[in-house]
């Protein structure tokens, strides 16, 4: 077969299963899908994390799934999988090695790939092509939305700095300062003072803006800057973005599909929480390979943005934490 | 004469021959006695008592300086699955490795329900303190302490569910997700 290798993504996993299972090959227990509006999601699940390779072939019409080191197993049959950017899923032996190619539409658009952990996942995003593009231009500022959690009766923990709502709005609002410089940044936040809100109201306080990025901000008794991330369960029914238009996805839903729908947003923007995050633990740690924690947060699976949630330390505080945050979001903007 | 001297001694060679193979076949036949065996029936019990009177040791999971840190705990063993899995998650919140971390601290374990398809239900209570007040970290590692400690030990423990005062709840102390199922976490685990 003449394919040339027109993307290679290989992940070298740090995960503690993943260093000893890489000899192991990978071995797939179950293969899912679901076709969104603007996607294809693909999800191997796998019993240990290691390494793969995919690769898409020169004429894009065909993905190719298989482990950098050892078999690849599959221990489930294949699902029928075909709509508008899949045309279906076949098990193949290339090489004397086994794979499992992913056959394309011509409508199908960039590839994007990541790891899921809690039965460990690979997950690959096929867009369509003709997805329309996301809807920043200069003239036309990106609305971040800062959440300073807690509020009113909720003080949240007590640090010796004091309580966690007061701390979390200080910090959010010396945020606000630094990134209003940016002409190209609208900055909102879901409370400037000490007020009680729902999980659901930040949420959608986030989706009426058209957050492009939601930063939750909480404290921590320990040192340091942590970044999570939602963990998604790859459950079919999530939604990408708002409708054309222009409403936003309210919690107190009007409709039985808007029901279905809460709750499920943010499964569409995995890859960019991911990017933010990764932007944002890195930017904390100085170190290269630093990534956001994954953890399953009630908050975050309801916004429609590339969404984190940051835990600042008892040593961090003021404009050195402000500043660093504010300079990993600026980043993430100019770069994505 | 000569030849019926053989002929006598192949006769009783072949005669002791059967006689001792009938011997042996009897003796290994089953007996056809019916009647209770006592002594055998009731050291059997006796023998089941004292594999129940002996602790079982399991793995705990517990939150230390930010990560999970494994330790080992003895529980006595009961005689099903959910009951040994309920006494394993008192024995956590016993533990004085355990009991005074965030969360932890602040609350008690009700009940533990086990379902046929592997699914426990953690169904837990606020302590003294209505409130639970903890970090976002503080929290994760709670709970993925108790599902790991279960899913660490019983394989018939598939995923957890968590509730609170027997009903669903949003979170345990504002940030993790409690309407999911969980399962185990090893990488949070140092």
């Amino acid at each position: 077969m003449r394919t040339h290798l027109a993307l290679i993504v290989l992940a070298a996993l740090s995960l503690p299963a993943g260093a000893g299972a890489a000899d192991k090959g990978l071995t797939v227990n179950s293969v899912r899908h679901a076709s969104y509006a603007a996607f294809t999601r693909i999800v191997f699940e796998v019993e240990a994390a290691a390494p793969y390779v995919l690769i898409r072939s020169s004429d894009g019409r065909s993905l190719t799934v298989s482990s950098y080191t050892g078999p690849f197993v599959l221990k489930t049959p294949l699902p029928q999988v075909r709509d508008s950017v899949v045309l279906g899923l076949e098990s193949r032996a290339e090489a004397r090695r086994s794979v499992v190619v992913i056959l394309l539409d011509g409508a199908a658009g960039e590839v994007k790939d990541f790891v899921l952990r809690g039965p460990d996942r690979i997950v690959i995003d096929i867009a369509k092509g003709t997805a329309p593009a996301p809807a920043t231009t200069l003239d036309k500022p990106t609305v971040i939305v800062l959440d300073p959690g807690h509020g009113g009766k909720d003080t949240g923990i007590v640090t010796p700095r004091g309580q966690e709502k007061t701390l979390t709005l200080d910090l959010a609002l010396a945020i606000r300062n630094l990134l209003q410089k940016d002409p190209h940044l609208k900055v909102v936040l879901t409370r400037d003072r000490d007020k009680a809100l729902t999980l659901d109201e930040r949420a959608a306080a986030s989706n009426a803006a058209g957050a492009r990025l939601f930063v939750s901000i909480h404290s921590a008794t320990d040192a340091g800057l942590r970044v999570f991330i939602q963990d998604l369960l790859d459950e079919p029914g999530a939604q990408p973005t708002r409708p054309a238009s222009g409403d936003f996805l309210g919690y107190e839903a009007g409709s039985e599909q808007q029901e279905l729908l809460w709750g499920k947003q943010q499964a569409a923007h995995a890859r960019e929480s991911g990017a933010l995050g990764r932007k944002l633990a890195r930017q904390f740690s100085g170190q290269d390979g630093a990534e956001p924690v994954q953890a399953p947060l009630a908050l975050l699976k309801a916004v429609d943005a590339a969404a984190v949630m940051i835990e600042a330390g008892v040593d961090k505080d003021g404009e050195p934490a402000a500043g660093a945050i504010a300079l990993g979001i600026e980043r993430y903007v100019k770069e994505n | 004469m000569q030849s019926d001297r053989l002929l006598l001694g192949v006769v009783i060679i072949l005669t002791t021959l059967v006689a001792s193979g009938g011997i042996m076949l009897w003796m290994r036949m089953p007996s056809t006695d019916t009647a209770p065996q006592p002594a055998r029936e009731e050291q059997q019990p006796a023998h089941q008592q004292s594999l129940l009177d002996e602790p079982l040791l399991i793995t705990l999971y517990y939150p230390h300086e930010g990560m999970l840190a494994e330790g080992s705990a003895t529980v006595q063993r009961q005689p099903d699955t959910q009951s040994l899995a309920r006494a394993s998650l008192a024995a956590l919140f016993a533990d004085q490795r355990a009991a005074p971390e965030p969360v932890l601290r602040d609350i008690r374990l009700r009940e533990l329900y086990l379902d046929n398809s592997g699914t426990a239900y953690i169904d837990l209570m606020p302590g003294a303190q209505k409130d639970v007040r903890a970090s976002a970290r503080e929290e994760q590692l709670a709970i993925y302490a108790m599902v790991n400690t279960l899913l660490q030990n019983f394989e018939e423990i598939k995923q957890v569910v968590l509730l609170l005062d027997g009903r669903e709840a949003q979170t345990l102390a504002g940030h993790m997700d409690l309407s999911r199922t969980f399962t185990k976490r090893m990488d949070l685990v140092k």
